[in-house]
């Protein structure tokens, strides 16, 4: 099923080209947009909630045209910015309640639904305090909260992680993950993090310049960049020696070893050579894959 | 062996199939949800004080004519002449509360989630200017009102005032439309509200000074149509103009107003400049 499409489409602004001919098809479950910042990720949301008009080409959001029908889409769509936009002096509570209002809920069904979206994204007695005095993990939850409320059947996440630290991170990824497993709603999510993506993601698009990169199911694109990194306590030339003489590609990164997955047996060899050279194994782990490797 | 009670289950998600209100609906609760704001209803008590104090002001005149109209037995206080008299009061409701109506939305940038919703521009400053509007008719027309009732329930040995609370009704109306007009485009200026506290008032402080000060000097230079429409830099007095051309009430400032229909189209006029600035200023918010 596909969740919505774009055929060449382009967007110019007076200086820059935002879009550029991008054609993208993203079916249910989650999928990652991946882009370095001014990709044009936010661009493209725009364009799909239909309120910015494209140059050329066309867009579809749920089999809707967001030019002529925008209305019908953002009835049926959340969104969540990247930026903060939530009042301080106001309490997640009656924030979400006033957004479910502003999706045309009646009024005690959007106390309900304000209730119980605040429950799954993890808000509990803080939720009636103002939102003033909250974490950046809660406020993303509200903001998360105010995107679910209306129970859109899509939903646009902008940057959904930024400014969390790394165990609030591994939280909205879950949460992420679970709209659009538990939840059956389809998700976009944009960051510009793919190692992030690949953990949550069916399928992952990476644009450049207003460009698509690449668009492939997760598998395919993190077997193409994976790398794993080596650390050991000493002997690390030693080692990459070793593995240069099997014809494994390697790199010292500071006190870490990187090599190139070729294949399965890089791994038996990686571990073979560890144990014969006789070094103490620090650490050795799989490395998120990061934008830059999709581009090379 | 008994079910066991009073256990919450976690029933998971649950998706909604029920009535979407739509546009409409959307439109309809921002307008109520921002004019209970303007009084600061649903909010935090500090909120609440400055809009209850203005309509306590607001209120005095009315119940002190009550009192003499019972007492002495005299005719209440003009209906036409009781905004121009409250003026400071209502300028100042203005000043306070349209700010509170636009500005946290633009400070706190909210406004992209109005816009991902079924909610437009169009219904977003709709339904504000609805609210400053409504508000500001509230403020107005319940002294007018009060003071109405009372002049029917005490037996004065004149004729009831129909004529002029009608037209002082319709004045507030004018009045309540232009004021709201200009207030919420000035205070959309600026995401802090204090600034756009800062710039009605301004506003008003140079439209009261600006408008005695023409009327002074076309007075002793002997231009009197001038000296007219001098004062109607006031937007009071401009709009007990519209009320006396209208209606045939007395002037309150008790010189003669510029006559026709010129006031009424220059308060047509700076109305749908103001509206237009307000949109222009939305859509630069939109593209941001």
């Amino acid at each position: 099923m596909t969740i919505l499409a774009t055929e060449a489409l382009t967007k110019r602004y007076p200086r820059v080209t935002a879009l550029d001919g991008l054609t993208v098809s993203v079916g249910a479950g989650v999928t990652g947009l991946v882009g370095a910042n001014g990709a044009g990720k936010s661009t493209l949301i725009k364009i799909l909630l239909g309120l910015v008009p494209a140059s050329e080409g066309s867009a579809r959001v749920l089999g809707l045209d967001p030019a002529t029908q925008g209305q019908e889409i953002r009835r049926s769509v959340g969104y969540m910015p990247e930026h903060d936009c939530l009042p301080p002096d106001q309490s997640a509570t009656e924030f979400v309640v006033h957004m479910a209002r502003m999706s045309g809920l009646p009024r005690t069904t959007a106390r309900e639904r304000a209730a119980d979206t605040l429950r799954h994204v993890g808000l509990q007695e803080e939720r009636y305090r103002p939102i003033g005095g909250y974490s950046t993990g809660m406020k993303q939850r509200v903001k998360l909260a105010q995107a679910l409320v209306h129970d859109p059947k899509v939903i646009f996440l902008d940057e959904p992680t930024n400014g969390l630290d790394p165990q609030g991170r591994d939280e909205m990824l879950r949460l992420v993950h679970r709209i659009g497993t538990e939840f059956g709603i389809s998700v976009l999510v944009c960051s510009h993090l793919l190692g992030e993506l690949e953990r949550i993601c069916d399928h992952v698009i990476v644009i450049d310049a207003g460009r698509l990169l690449r668009s492939s199911a997760i598998g395919e694109l993190t077997q193409a960049s994976q790398v794993i990194s080596v650390e050991v306590e000493e002997g690390l030339e030693k080692l990459a020696a070793r593995l240069t003489e099997t014809g494994e590609t390697v790199a010292v990164e500071g006190r870490a070893l990187t090599v190139q997955v070729r294949a399965d047996e890089t791994y038996d060899l990686l571990r073979d050579a560890v144990v014969d050279l006789d070094l103490n194994l620090v650490r050795l782990e799989q490395r998120h894959a990061r934008i830059e490797d999709v581009f090379r | 062996m008994s079910q066991p009670t009073g256990v919450i289950h976690d029933i998971g998600y649950r998706h909604y199939d029920g009535p979407r209100l739509g546009r409409g609906g959307a439109a309809v609760a921002l307008w109520v949800y921002s004019l209970r704001g303007t009084f600061g209803l649903g909010r935090t008590f500090k909120s609440k004080i400055m809009p209850f104090l203005l309509f306590g002001a607001m209120m005095l005149p009315a119940v002190v004519s009550i009192a003499i109209m019972a007492l002495l037995k005299q005719a209440p206080l003009s209906y036409t002449d009781y905004a121009v008299f409250m003026q400071a009061v209502i300028a100042i409701f203005l000043a306070a509360q349209a700010p509170v109506l636009v500005a946290p939305d633009l400070r706190h940038r909210v406004i992209p989630l109005y816009l991902s919703r079924p909610v437009t521009i169009i219904d977003y400053i709709g339904a504000k200017l609805a609210a400053m509007i409504a508000a500001l008719l509230i403020l107005m027309v319940v002294p007018l009102t009060l003071q109405f009732v009372g002049e029917m329930l005490i037996d004065l040995p004149m004729p009831l005032h129909t004529h002029e609370y009608l037209a002082g009704l319709a004045g507030s109306l004018i009045n309540a439309v232009l004021l709201a007009s200009i207030g919420l485009t000035l205070a959309s200026f600026t995401p802090r509200r204090g600034l756009g506290v800062a710039s009605v008032i301004a506003f008003y402080m140079f439209t009261l000074a600006a408008s005695t000060v023409l009327f002074g000097v076309f007075t002793s230079e002997g231009h009197t149509e001038a000296a007219g429409w001098g004062f109607m830099l006031n937007p009071f007095f401009l709009v007990n103009a519209v009320q006396v051309n209208l209606f045939g009430t007395p002037s309150t400032s008790g010189e003669p107003v510029p006559g026709g229909a010129g006031p009424a189209l220059v308060v047509v006029a700076v109305v749908l400049l103001a509206l237009a600035a307000l949109y222009a200023r939305y859509r630069k918010a939109l593209a941001a």
